[in-house]
């Protein structure tokens, strides 16, 4: 068992048959559910890129569109964050509160900082000059293109703002005096969440933006 | 699995440094993703390889350390890996089902506008037209030298050809006219054939182009169209 699940059964959390804290598992069970959720996305723009791949009667290359130096910087800052998101309940468990204020903050900067890029960066593909990739048109045409792109990195970005806001909720719980190593286990499963965040991107990072590269 | 300690604040300061290097390990992964992108030395299957096979390798480098796994007990990792094998069998059912569909090569509509003529071989149903008149053969019969009203029959209408040619394979074949004055529905559903070259009439009431109508295909879950 981890340190959190032990910690949390230290300050009584219900004993369960698993052996597991039941907040942990109901997370285990949504990241599941919401792993099916990403699937479903990240297939169909998949599907879409193949059976729809011409705009105009050529190969729609939006390599054009995309700016890559950005995403790839958004990639690094996500994976920081990770590192942020784990010191961040290794010093919940030491009881190191200011540390885990810190690291928190940290978290939700560079949280913050990849949400600024993807502003920018849908910002940049509907509205700059030869771009103009919209949710139903790529530069005036009709394509699917959009629409799948947006809903699958849209749905990821508002993941990761609920996370954000998640995490701004435990750094201003922590100036009330009231958290303890008791907290843990809540800090670990908004890790958890944090974490999976971090993993979809992972798959989204070289699937949905590095393959235009390969093709 | 159990990764608990009798010192946990001892244990923590431990994964302090199992983090750490991790997270070094996913950054140089990223960067070595970005690097392949930009050289383009390999051929694009090799990429699309490699891209993989690091994604795994962070994919599993975050969820069993980052995320704990490795300390858990193991129903966290099946709850999880019951989400993602589901995703997964999902994605590939449906890149095999979009591998085969049916693309229309040629989908055309043409107002049939030959002339009689002598001694030629008509076949039954075959449209003519005789002194600005439509006329439809009754029998297979070859013409004599006089146009011979015995054989035709005048029909009412425009004739129209309207011929398709499909590849991928088809389950069902729709063709609808889109105009309200020129009404037209043919549904056929052929067997098995990989490539299906067809073609049927159609009177209409004026004239129509290609346009006019509208071809569907259905082959297993695809819906394809004309237009």
């Amino acid at each position: 068992m981890s340190d959190a699940s032990t910690h949390a059964l230290e300050h009584h959390e219900p004993v369960t048959s698993t052996g597991i804290p039941n907040k942990k598992v109901l997370m285990w069970a949504f990241l599941g559910s919401d792993c099916m959720f990403f699937g479903t996305l990240i297939s169909t723009h998949l599907i879409y890129r193949k059976i729809s791949a011409t705009v105009g009667g050529n190969f729609l290359d939006i390599r054009d569109v995309f700016d890559i130096e950005l995403t790839s910087f958004s990639t690094f800052i996500l994976l920081a964050s990770s590192l942020f998101m784990a010191l961040a309940v290794s010093a919940i468990h030491k009881g190191n509160l200011n540390s885990t204020r810190w690291m928190l903050f940290g978290t939700i900067i560079f949280g913050a900082i990849f949400l600024a890029c993807q502003v920018y960066e849908f910002t940049h593909f509907v509205h700059a000059p030869g771009n103009e990739l919209t949710l139903s048109t790529y530069r005036g045409e009709p394509h699917v293109f959009g629409s799948t792109f947006y809903v699958l990195t849209g749905t990821h970005g508002t993941h990761v703002a609920i996370g954000v806001f998640w995490l701004l909720g435990w750094l201003a719980y922590s100036f009330t005096g009231k958290m303890s190593t008791a907290h843990a286990l809540d800090v670990e499963i908004c890790g958890l969440y944090w974490h999976f965040v971090d993993i979809v991107w992972i798959i989204i990072f070289p699937v949905i933006y590095l393959m235009e590269y390969a093709m | 699995m159990s990764g608990h300690s009798e010192d946990p604040v001892a244990e923590e300061s431990k994964r302090f440094f199992t983090f750490f290097n991790l997270s070094m390990f996913l950054v140089a992964i990223t960067g070595i993703e970005i690097v392949i992108i930009y050289v383009q030395t390999f051929d694009s299957s090799s990429i699309i390889g490699v891209l993989f096979a690091t994604s795994i390798v962070k994919f599993i480098g975050v969820i069993w350390w980052f995320m704990h796994l490795r300390w858990d007990k193991v129903l966290n990792t099946i709850l999880f890996l019951m989400g993602l094998v589901i995703a997964l069998a999902t994605y590939f059912a449906v890149i095999y089902m979009s591998d085969s569909h049916p693309v229309v090569e040629k989908f055309e509509v043409a107002k049939i506008e030959d002339q009689w003529k002598a001694k030629h071989v008509y076949k039954s149903n075959d449209f003519v037209l005789q002194q600005d008149a439509f006329f439809q053969a009754k029998l297979d019969f070859e013409s004599g030298d006089q146009f011979n009203p015995k054989n035709w029959k005048k029909v009412k209408g425009i004739p129209h050809s309207i011929s398709y040619r499909i590849t991928g394979g088809a389950d069902t074949i729709e063709i609808n006219s889109l105009k309200p004055e020129t009404p037209f529905f043919h549904l056929s559903h052929p067997q098995g054939e990989e490539e299906i070259e067809a073609s049927t009439t159609a009177l209409l009431a004026s004239s129509a182009t290609t346009a006019d109508f509208r071809l569907k295909v259905r082959s297993e879950a695809f819906w394809t169209e004309s237009q």
